[in-house]
């Protein structure tokens, strides 16, 4: 074959082009850390990249939302905590006064100094985090109880009222919220346990007088509780007479009435509810029961055993609190699972982005290293080649 | 009888033709670097041997050379390598604008990188479930709104990009069949003036070369096949031809473009292309008067191989069954879709959420998130100006069911489970004041980030982008991926038609280029073999010399 001067120098200038151009990818390649910066380098990597890079900002993000997470919970559960603490403190106080040696003054101061406690207890229940109130369903601007007058509004309110609107009222008497079902025929206001509303026994239909916890408001005051005689053969329902200052008509609205969640995501297609149902805890329930030990401490006319009722009715709200806490604890255990989750998927996320599209370093600078030889012999087999002709030495 | 200056002749013969070899040695040197240029040598004939045959031959003991002549100068050329060489060429020219294109594109969509579409979609994501987290925040509000910005701005700054590549593209084609004609015209009088010299017995050989340089650039436009036409009158034996030029057509056809033995009959394309809907419709030729032709029109499938087609792929055309297709406008017409869809659910999640209750401006049902153009969604994809106006109006917020009526809680429960969700119902179920227990309640609340959860998660909703169901996530990957491998092979196919016409180009170069070295030489073997005749001439002068001079002196 014939090979001449120009065919040399356009290979040698097509060898040195080629070795700038490997140069120029490896240095891509080491500048950048990853393998490719071109789609079209491979497809399967960039594709395959997308999407890894897709699950990292996410699993990156729900560990973010996990912080918002820990935020509400660990708020909620100390006010919970608190909160508990201050009802046993008003149960202690109550169980003091219940004693008999204690005079009417002396009972009076300890009504002032359970006000305060609930006093604390309305403050827990605006708790505020990040500027957030958490005790407030998805409501989180507005406190939940702002106007405390509203918790008790006296029993007239109840014979008052238009009948359409007493179903904004709580009544609470012994640890029971009652809300107002109907008119007997005798025109008396029937108020029934909230608890049974919507189930069994219903208003109007066969048996509701000997299955329903009841308060009967009369038209002069009156307030009869009944409730089902739970002895064996027994028809008749047990009724009481109750004084007027023993229960206490609130108005629904006094507490937080949002019952919605605020729900979080932490994995996919998981969101875990990070609030509480305030209702159910600082409920007009529990500032009812508070405030009728304060009516009951301020009656000189009591005695000691009229007060027992109410420490029970402590008890009960302490139960509530516990739940909701052990409730709130169980979900705690149930992100810290999802948080150890998370974090092996970031590092499982992390590792799998690295390995499809990160570059071997080592081989990378062993490539770079043999390219560069590869490139100084092409320069200098082009040097060498494009030699003096024969012209040089014709004389 | 042989003449007395018989070996004047002879040697004078001798000096003319390697001067002529001297002269061709000096044309192939000055034109070592020369593109395209073939490197000429001389026939050497001896000239006639005396005597002649006939009847009053001279007796002689045999037959005396009478010399040499140049009988012709040839160009040293192999045409099979050219057919090679134009093949190759052909792919290279069509693979390397097809590379090109793709690359351009590569290049303007930017994946996989951290500032690429699919990043911002998965940022927008995040700012939605830092919003869902922080509904009634202004902050994350604003940043939500910011990654909201930043795709629509994107998918604007795509499409505008596209757009103008695009544009470059139709201009490119202008100018390529602008180039292909001014190379047809110039072959077809290269032709005339080779059909004028040829005749005579001439062999222009720089003519030739002309036009295997025009037609290895034509050929890198589109694919030709080429005919030599033999000439009339009394054309040297190496005389080439004029030449005939065919385009390729895919389904085997030819087209003749050139006619050698016919000026006249000159073919071009017709610039004034014929474009519908902003795509390349067919190609029309007009004669060498500028008039059309009643040749059959070449739309896209029967176009010839090479770099127009290429860029009429990338530029868009209507391919046969009425749509258009090609690598630009199908790009634009999946972004356009991706827009589409992405907005609408968008929207479509945001018309069923609350405005955040703020002071003076009670929460209300939602409206659009983005304003754009259906037509033309990517174009005109912008974030929505009641929400640049205020953040507020961003619907964080789901409904306050409890501020629902029973029946319409129902049915608002159902209706959310369902997929894929009838927006217009839930939309009216929402907006119907019928649906809501007492105008007190709120409708929602300032803290509920339930309607950004579901708007975050629009990511993974499934879609219907023009019949292929997927998330807009998968569906953009999809895209990238198909245009990363369709990069990549016309990168393949161009780097081996590369080679391949490197390696023609080679053992074409090894045929035709001039050496130097082997010029030299020659030349020293001319000059020697000029500077011998000449010196036979001297030698015949000193015989002549004896004859007139030295002779016929006796006793002198």
């Amino acid at each position: 074959m014939r090979v001449t001067q120009m065919m040399l120098s356009t290979s040698s200038l097509k060898h040195i082009s080629q070795g700038y151009n490997r140069l120029a990818n490896l240095q891509d390649q080491l500048a950048t850390g990853k393998r490719i910066t071109k789609a079209s380098q491979d497809p399967v990597v960039a594709m395959k990249g997308m999407r890894y890079r897709s699950q990292v900002t996410e699993v990156g993000q729900f560990q973010r939302n996990l912080r918002e997470v820990y935020n509400w919970v660990d708020s909620a559960d100390s006010a919970l905590d608190e909160a508990t603490q201050t009802v046993q403190r008003i149960r202690e106080l109550a169980t003091q006064a219940s004693n008999d040696t204690y005079e009417a003054t002396q009972r009076a101061n300890i009504a002032k100094e359970v006000k305060q406690l609930r006093e604390h207890l309305q403050s827990l229940a605006n708790t505020k985090v990040s500027n957030k109130y958490i005790f407030n369903g998805t409501n989180t601007t507005n406190p939940p109880i702002i106007d405390d007058s509203k918790m008790n509004l006296g029993i007239a309110v109840l014979n008052n009222s238009a009948a359409e609107n007493l179903d904004q009222y709580n009544v609470t008497y012994g640890g029971q919220t009652f809300r107002y079902v109907g008119e007997s025929g005798d025109g008396n206001r029937i108020f029934q346990d909230i608890r049974q509303i919507g189930k069994e026994p219903v208003f109007g239909e066969e048996g509701f007088e000997q299955k329903a916890y009841q308060l009967i408001v009369e038209e002069d005051g009156n307030v009869t509780f009944s409730e089902p005689n739970k002895t064996i053969g027994a028809t008749e329902p047990i009724t009481k007479v109750i004084r007027q200052d023993d229960i206490v008509v609130s108005d629904r609205a006094a507490v937080s009435v949002n019952t919605q969640t605020v729900e979080i995501e932490l994995m996919k297609g998981v969101t875990i509810p990070v609030n509480i149902d305030a209702s159910k805890v600082f409920s007009t329930a529990l500032f009812g029961d508070i405030i009728r030990l304060e009516q009951a401490l301020e009656n000189p006319s009591l005695e000691g055993k009229d007060l027992t009722g109410y420490i029970d009715d402590m008890f009960g709200h302490i139960d509530y609190l516990v739940a909701e806490r052990a409730e709130l604890g169980a979900r705690v255990n149930r992100v810290e699972m999802i948080e150890n989750r998370l974090m092996e998927q970031n590092v499982f996320a992390k590792r799998i982005m690295s390995d499809n599209e990160d570059v071997d370093l080592e081989r990378v600078i062993i490539d770079l290293t043999t390219q560069e030889s590869v490139h100084r012999a092409a320069l200098a087999v082009g040097a060498r080649v494009i030699q003096p002709s024969l012209i040089d030495f014709l004389r | 009888m042989k003449s007395t200056f018989h070996g004047l002749e002879t040697a004078r013969r001798a000096m003319m033709t390697q001067q002529y070899a001297l002269h061709t040695t000096g044309h192939n040197i000055a034109n070592a670097n020369t593109p395209g240029y073939t490197r000429q040598r001389v026939n050497f004939t001896q000239t006639e041997p005396y005597p002649n045959v006939g009847m009053n031959r001279p007796m002689l003991p045999g037959h005396l050379g009478t010399g040499v002549k140049a009988g012709s100068i040839q160009r040293v050329r192999e045409h099979f390598l050219d057919v090679q060489f134009r093949n190759e060429n052909n792919k290279a020219g069509y693979y390397g604008a097809k590379y090109e294109s793709l690359t351009r594109m590569e290049g303007i969509l930017n994946e996989p990188s951290e500032q690429g579409l699919a990043s911002l979609i998965d940022q927008f994501w995040g700012a939605m479930q830092d919003l869902n987290g922080d509904a009634d925040d202004s902050g994350a509000r604003a940043v939500a709104r910011r990654r909201a910005e930043e795709i629509a701005n994107t998918f604007q700054y795509l499409n505008s990009s596209l757009t103008t590549v695009q544009d470059d593209y139709k201009a490119e084609i202008d100018v390529t069949i602008k180039a292909a004609n001014s190379l047809l015209e110039q072959l077809n009088n290269v032709n005339k003036q080779i059909r004028s010299a040829e005749p005579h017995g001439y062999v222009p050989n720089d003519l030739y070369d002309e036009q295997d340089r025009i037609l290895d650039q034509l050929s890198q436009i589109v694919d030709i096949e080429t005919k030599r036409e033999k000439s009339s009158g009394q054309p040297n034996n190496v005389a080439e031809g004029a030449v005939s030029v065919f385009m390729k057509l895919p389904n085997g056809e030819k087209l003749q473009l050139i006619d050698g033995t016919n000026g006249e009959a000159l073919k071009k394309f017709n610039e004034e292309m014929d474009y519908s809907e902003g795509a390349f419709n067919e190609l029309t030729f007009v004669d060498i008067n500028g008039n059309g032709t009643d040749d059959e029109s070449i739309k896209f499938d029967k176009l010839a191989r090479g770099e127009l087609k290429a860029l009429i792929e990338a530029f868009g055309y209507i391919s046969a069954d009425g749509s258009t297709k090609g690598t630009y406008p199908e790009m634009l017409t999946n972004l356009n879709e991706m827009a589409l869809q992405f907005a609408t659910e968008m929207n479509n999640i945001h018309s069923i959420g609350f405005t955040l209750n703020a002071v003076g401006e009670p929460s209300e049902l939602g409206g659009a998130f983005f304003e754009f153009d259906p037509a033309n969604a990517a174009a005109t994809l912008k974030v929505h100006s009641d929400i640049m106006g205020n953040l507020n109006k961003i619907t964080a917020a789901g409904v306050n069911k409890d501020a629902l009526t029973t029946d319409a809680r129902a049915e608002y429960e159902t209706l959310m489970k369902e997929f894929p969700k009838n927006y217009e119902r839930i939309r009216e179920l929402l907006s119907d004041d019928g649906s809501y227990r007492n105008p007190d309640i709120p409708k929602s609340f300032s803290g509920d980030g339930s309607n950004a959860l579901l708007m975050s998660n629009a990511k993974d909703t499934l879609m219907n982008f023009n019949g292929q169901t997927a998330t807009i996530k998968s569906f953009y990957q999809s895209v990238i991926g198909e245009m990363a491998v369709k990069t990549q092979e016309a990168g393949r196919m161009l780097g081996s038609s590369e080679s391949l016409r490197g390696n023609v180009e080679f053992q074409r170069q090894s045929v035709s280029n001039v050496s130097l070295d082997e010029e030299m030489t020659m030349m020293i073997q001319f000059q020697h073999a000029y500077n011998a005749a000449a010196r036979n001439i001297t030698m015949v002068d000193e015989m002549l010399d004896r004859i007139i001079n030295g002779m016929g002196v006796v006793g002198r």
